[in-house]
């Protein structure tokens, strides 16, 4: 049963969600539009299982005292310090959880994004060589690219932008649409598999 | 010559960063003011805004996006916003990311003070929802069902500008603001499904990838990084809705300056590159 449940949860839910799509009733609608919100139920309580799970692994990092276990200790404090000052004070604007939030968190993220332009900057330098054939045809829509990216050279030199939005337009869409027909369909027939328990991935036990 | 180039394919990262970061530094202090061409997708974003009757039915701004990508997408928040505000054309916030909760809140407060527009008449910010795709189809039912409160804690049903709002037939344009796969979410669960009108704005990375949907015409426009936004304050400024110059525009002159130095670094890495070959060749022949 433990098993036979979820899969027939599964098994109703899909076969409503795909069939609701050609059943214009209202009853049917109804009963969509509650399934939603449902979900949207369902959706909030992953967000407890990601933090317990959270917990858990920095937890037993932090009694095993492996590898580098400060950082865990930093996290879990920090997690800890955000959920009293969100549950004491609120979200709100000027409360200390939303202090917290634009004057560290923002800051820090930032900071740690942006230095990612220095290492850019010199991978660009020392990997973006024409060693071969398809090596020089990437330098080169890169450097398009980058330059019409330089805004008074596309303002300049508009042809800059015209070339760079036929690469877009042309050889990336192309590759692109083959690339979204590829997911597409993959994600069609894994959500058969899932729907028919032929994929059990998501309960947790493989197949 | 050959061995200088050689030499400085071989440079010190240091050297790298010190350069990259007088770059950023020199043009945020000293800004260049460099000129900006609008690109037809911005235009296309500008234009369906400012063709919404003021105090009518209000467009849909979500609100994706972290810290990290805040630098590309702030901007454009604040950009269209001061377009919407200065027009009167009202706005639902919403966000589907718990990063953009604050920075949401933030954007509209900020403008909206700016402007003298009252909360619940003029514009309204409902928070964060978890659930992605279900909470983009459960507007397209009801959106006050999916969002019985706004993020103040008041509820949505006893709020003035959402009395005659109730999924995307009332909302003439959704434009997520995005450095996630949410973008193309919208299109298929909003867009598709509910015939609702997308207008994308997301950061440079992700441009390429909406492409498709813009020659499909599934996406009516799309603003794209720092550039993108860049532009739409142009837009704002041109027509004369702010006189501010936005972050955009003064962050445009550093990102130039800066891809300039990483052009200027991947010509000099193949010249060396190539030169080096060219010696290591020469020096395998008998």
């Amino acid at each position: 049963m433990r098993r036979r449940l979820p899969l027939l949860i599964c098994l109703f839910s899909g076969l409503f969600f795909t069939i609701q799509f050609f059943i214009p009733h209202q009853e049917v609608r109804r009963l969509y539009a509650d399934g939603l919100r449902w979900l949207i139920v369902v959706a909030t309580f992953a967000v407890v299982l990601a933090t317990g799970s959270l917990i858990n692994h920095h937890i037993r990092k932090l009694r095993r005292r492996d590898k580098d276990w400060s950082y865990s200790l930093v996290t879990l404090l920090a997690l800890l310090g955000m959920g009293i000052a969100g549950f004491s004070t609120g979200t709100r604007p000027g409360t200390l959880f939303n202090k917290l939030f634009l004057n560290v968190q923002v800051p820090m993220q930032s900071t740690m994004f942006g230095i990612l332009a220095f290492y850019i900057a010199s991978a660009s330098y020392r990997a973006f060589r024409a060693r071969s054939k398809e090596a020089t045809l990437l330098l080169l829509a890169a450097f398009l690219l980058m330059l019409s990216a330089v805004s008074f050279m596309s303002y300049y030199f508009p042809h800059i932008t015209t070339l760079s939005e036929w690469l877009l337009m042309v050889p990336n869409l192309a590759a692109q649409r083959g690339i979204l027909f590829g997911v597409f369909l993959g994600t069609l027939a894994t959500s058969i598999k899932i729907i028919l328990g032929i994929e059990r991935g998501w309960m947790g036990g493989g197949r | 010559m050959n061995e200088f180039f050689v030499r400085l394919s071989k440079i010190d990262r240091r050297y790298i960063f010190l350069l990259v970061a007088v770059s950023v530094i020199v043009p945020l202090l000293f800004p260049f003011h460099y000129p900006t061409r609008v690109t037809r997708h911005t235009q296309a974003v500008f234009d369906i805004v400012d063709q919404i009757p003021p105090v009518s039915n209000p467009i849909l701004i979500s609100f994706e996006y972290g810290p990290s990508t805040m630098p590309e997408c702030h901007p454009m928040a604040y950009a269209i916003l001061r377009h919407a505000f200065s027009r009167r054309v009202r706005v639902i916030g919403i966000t589907l990311s718990a990063d953009a909760t604050g920075l949401g809140e933030q954007a509209l407060s900020d403008v909206a003070r700016e402007y003298g527009r009252e909360y619940g008449k003029d514009y309204v910010y409902l928070g964060y929802k978890p659930g992605v795709s279900a909470v983009m189809l459960s507007i397209g039912e009801d959106i006050k069902k999916t969002f019985p409160r706004d993020f103040y804690g008041q509820p949505t049903s006893g709020i003035p500008m959402l009395t005659e709002v109730h999924n995307y037939s009332q909302i003439p344009l959704v434009i997520p603001l995005t450095g996630s796969q949410t973008a193309t979410s919208w299109l298929i669960y909003a867009g598709a499904r509910y015939h609702a009108r997308v207008a994308d704005g997301v950061t440079a990375v992700m441009a390429s990838e909406l492409y498709a949907f813009l020659q499909t015409k599934q996406l009516s426009g799309l603003l794209a990084g720092l550039k993108g936004a860049a532009e739409y304050e142009r837009l704002v400024q041109q027509a004369g809705y702010t006189k501010n110059e936005g972050k955009a525009t003064r962050g445009m002159d550093a990102l130039s300056t800066m891809h300039l130095v990483i052009i200027t670094f991947i010509i000099l890495g193949n010249i060396g590159f190539f030169l080096s070959r060219r010696s290591a060749k020469k020096g395998e022949r008998p």
